[in-house]
């Protein structure tokens, strides 16, 4: 699939008016393909599969984003063909339904039979409807990740939680369905707060979350919203006596529930629900497990390339500074320094993008350039003095007027302000420490480094290759004072002691 | 809508005059409250904890840090975050896909008009990602122009008075009918021009006052 270029959506259409309409919203967003009857969209469905399967039409603009269906009796939707085999045949187009009144019964039907993904009152605001299309033509939706998926058998059994403010009830079902099953436990929340701080606690055994719309403090809509962004592998159902078409809605387009259910509960329609929703649950699991091993390995072998790119660049551009081993080091110092994992951004970035190439470029160039400008010869074994008063006007300089030409010791102090800043400190963080033969250097508290240069990564940006270069500046210049750096990886951070030997001022 | 909550958001803008500038707009929104703001990426990821925003805005291009490295940090430790970036530069659609892939809700350029931004905070507040038309930017002012020129006269004649700041009781007075009228004037003005606010349709006065009033 294509991500550039405009996404194209089929439009089902009754009205010859509703589609004129549409097509005026929407016409420069999207390649809108329009048709009156089920059949001929399914035609078109098949036409499109057929381009894309080919090599020579393949990136023609069938990039199919969406499947609009704009009714006049959306009533009759539950029995259409092209949404039903949408649904079967084609996972990653959205199924978006728009109409002038929806009855909040049809929406969960609709919901129940997975037969739309978004849904809107006429008239919908045209920027939102957009941006759902635009959205799920730009992300990556791959075939859904489809192991054959295992009952969790294991030493905690999955949990359903069930958030409301009306405990009786609550209680009362929760042994009505305790009584019914042996697959899962259901534990009971009194409010949304409550909710979140049992997910903080059992984050792993929650399977699925059944919120009441109205309580007080948080509402179940805005306590899904919430869920979804930081557990997306929790299945999400609304559900309320009241029937808020408007919150379901909400909760549908904005908050991806996986279903809504009104008021009264029944235990033996619920269970039902519950088992599908953990079923979903293992499903969201899998693919969640699958995709990071699968960015982790595929991030592994991008590593090692770059690697072997950046010490083979690295190595050429000076020698006589430099040996290859201290190059190694350097790198093999930022392995040691733990950043986010890898995810499916950073493997794009990587492969659909100049990144590569521009960091091997971008940062030899820079280290060229600093190489360059730094006299080789020089005073050796720095005294404290010498130390504190470079610290000094290094900070004193401005930002981006580094003079033409450093001498090993000003390019250290240079270096140790980029990577002070970067960490948020400052030079009276430095701790220089005395012996009698050892002058030492370190910080108060680690150095900060949220990425490095074998770290994923989305973009390459000036703060990251300045930091990146002023730490291999450390080791370049300290090597030059005579001195030699220890340096050990954290949590995105690091420590860092320099070492001269304590060369006795003539007194 | 019942009980909408207020956006509490957390703003990283490293040049103070651009920071103040956008919080001047955004804060004219009663829905939106300042939670803290930060010139630079460790100061933001120090302070999010205790600020517990919704949404953090923060620019591409920091002084200490990369805003996205940032992002993506923040979005580790604090999910429900939603993040709106600002570029500096409009982005490519393929970098674009990247950055929503890497859970980022928005982005805005600084090309665009700020009216962009307020109407991006607003759509993603709940965690919605939210991708704007590629080619409204560029058409919005002569679609502006082109709307204030379709005005009836007496409109123009308002809008002027009213960029020019002259209070509704004597825009009325001037032209020898009742406030309501006036205010009624103003509505129609606001809505066909597409604006929500006076400095709004003072900005467009002044910017285009040749080519409007030709």
């Amino acid at each position: 699939m294509t991500i550039s270029g405009t996404p194209a959506v089929i439009l089902r259409y009754d009205q010859e008016q509703d589609r004129e309409q549409f097509e005026a919203l929407f016409g420069k967003d999207f390649h809108v393909c329009s048709f009156a009857s089920d059949q001929a969209a399914m035609d078109y469905l098949v036409y499109a599969r057929s381009l894309a399967a080919t090599p020579e039409t393949a990136n023609s603009p069938t990039n199919l984003a969406a499947i609009f269906v704009l009714s006049d009796r959306p009533e009759r939707c539950p029995e259409s063909v092209l949404l039903a085999v949408a649904r079967d045949q084609y996972p990653h187009l959205l199924k978006i339904l728009l109409g002038e009144a929806i009855e909040l019964e049809l929406l969960v039907s609709l919901l129940d039979q997975q037969l739309i993904d978004r849904c809107f009152e006429q008239p919908a605001n045209p920027d939102l409807v957009r941006s759902h299309v635009l959205t799920a033509a730009l992300t990556h939706r791959e075939a859904p990740y489809t192991r054959a998926t295992k009952p969790i058998i294991g030493q905690h059994k999955p949990i359903v939680l069930i958030v409301d403010d009306e405990p009786a009830a609550t209680k009362y079902l929760a042994r009505q369905l305790e009584l019914l099953q042996d697959e899962f436990r259901v534990v009971c929340a009194q409010s949304a707060d409550e909710a979140l701080r049992c997910v903080q606690d059992e984050a792993s055994a929650i399977a699925v979350v059944m919120a009441d719309q109205r309580m007080p403090g948080m509402h179940g809509k805005e306590l899904l919203d919430e869920l979804k962004q930081s557990h997306p592998a929790i299945v999400r159902i609304l559900t309320s006596a009241w029937g808020e078409l408007e919150v379901a809605l909400g909760a549908v387009n904005e908050g991806r529930i996986f279903r809504y259910r009104q008021k009264p509960w029944q235990a033996q329609e619920l269970l039902s629900l519950f088992r599908q929703a953990l079923g979903h649950h293992q499903e969201l699991v899998a693919e969640r497990d699958h995709s990071r091993t699968q960015a982790d390995q595929q991030f592994a072998e991008l590593r090692q390339q770059r690697y072997a790119r950046l010490l083979a660049r690295l190595s050429s551009i000076n020698e006589r500074t430099f040996s290859k081993s201290d190059i190694a080091a350097f790198l093999d110092l930022l392995l040691t320094i733990q950043t986010l994992p890898a995810s499916s951004s950073h493997l794009r970035a990587s492969r659909e993008t100049t990144l590569e190439q521009q960091l091997e470029q971008d940062f030899g160039h820079l280290v060229h350039q600093q190489l360059e400008a730094l006299e080789p010869v020089g005073q050796r074994h720095p005294s404290r003095q010498d130390l504190e008063v470079s610290l000094a006007a290094a900070t004193d300089n401005e930002p981006g007027s580094t003079p033409t030409v450093h001498t090993p010791l000003s390019r250290l102090c240079q270096s140790l302000t980029t990577l002070l800043t970067a960490s948020g400190l400052r030079t009276n963080q430095i701790r220089i420490n005395q012996t009698d033969d050892i002058l030492s250097l370190t910080t108060d508290s680690p150095l900060r480094m949220y990425s490095h240069l074998l770290a994923p990564l989305t973009r390459i940006s000036r703060p990251l290759l300045e930091q990146q270069c002023a730490l291999l500046m450390v080791y370049a210049s300290t090597l030059l004072l005579g001195g030699d750096v220890d340096a050990t990886g954290g949590e995105q951070s690091f420590r860092l002691t320099l070492r001269f030997a304590n060369l006795k001022p003539a007194e | 809508m019942i009980g909408r909550r207020k956006i509490r958001l957390y703003v990283t803008v490293g040049q103070r005059m651009l920071r103040d500038s956008l919080l001047f707009q955004l804060l004219l929104n009663d829905e939106v409250e300042l939670v803290g703001e930060s010139e630079t990426g460790v100061d933001t990821l120090n302070r999010l904890g205790a600020a517990r925003p919704g949404v953090l805005l923060i620019e591409e291009n920091l002084q200490d840090n990369d805003g996205l490295t940032i992002a993506e940090s923040a979005l580790s430790l604090h999910p429900s975050l939603s993040v709106l970036l600002i570029s500096d530069t409009p982005v490519s659609t393929g970098r674009l896909a990247i950055y929503l892939e890497a859970g980022i809700k928005a982005v805005v350029s600084k090309h665009q008009p700020v009216q962009e931004l307020m109407k991006t905070l607003l759509y993603i507040r709940n965690g919605q990602v939210y991708v704007s038309a590629r080619h409204n930017a560029a058409e919005r002012m002569p679609t502006a122009l082109n709307a204030y020129r379709a005005l009836s006269r007496r409109e123009q004649e308002v809008a002027l008075l009213m960029a020019s700041r002259v209070p509704v009781r004597d825009i009325a007075e001037q032209l020898g009918v009742s406030c309501k009228t006036v205010h009624s004037y103003k509505d129609r003005i606001f809505v066909k021009l597409g604006f929500e606010r006076l400095p709004e349709l003072i900005l467009f006065m002044h910017r285009h006052q040749h080519g409007a009033t030709s």
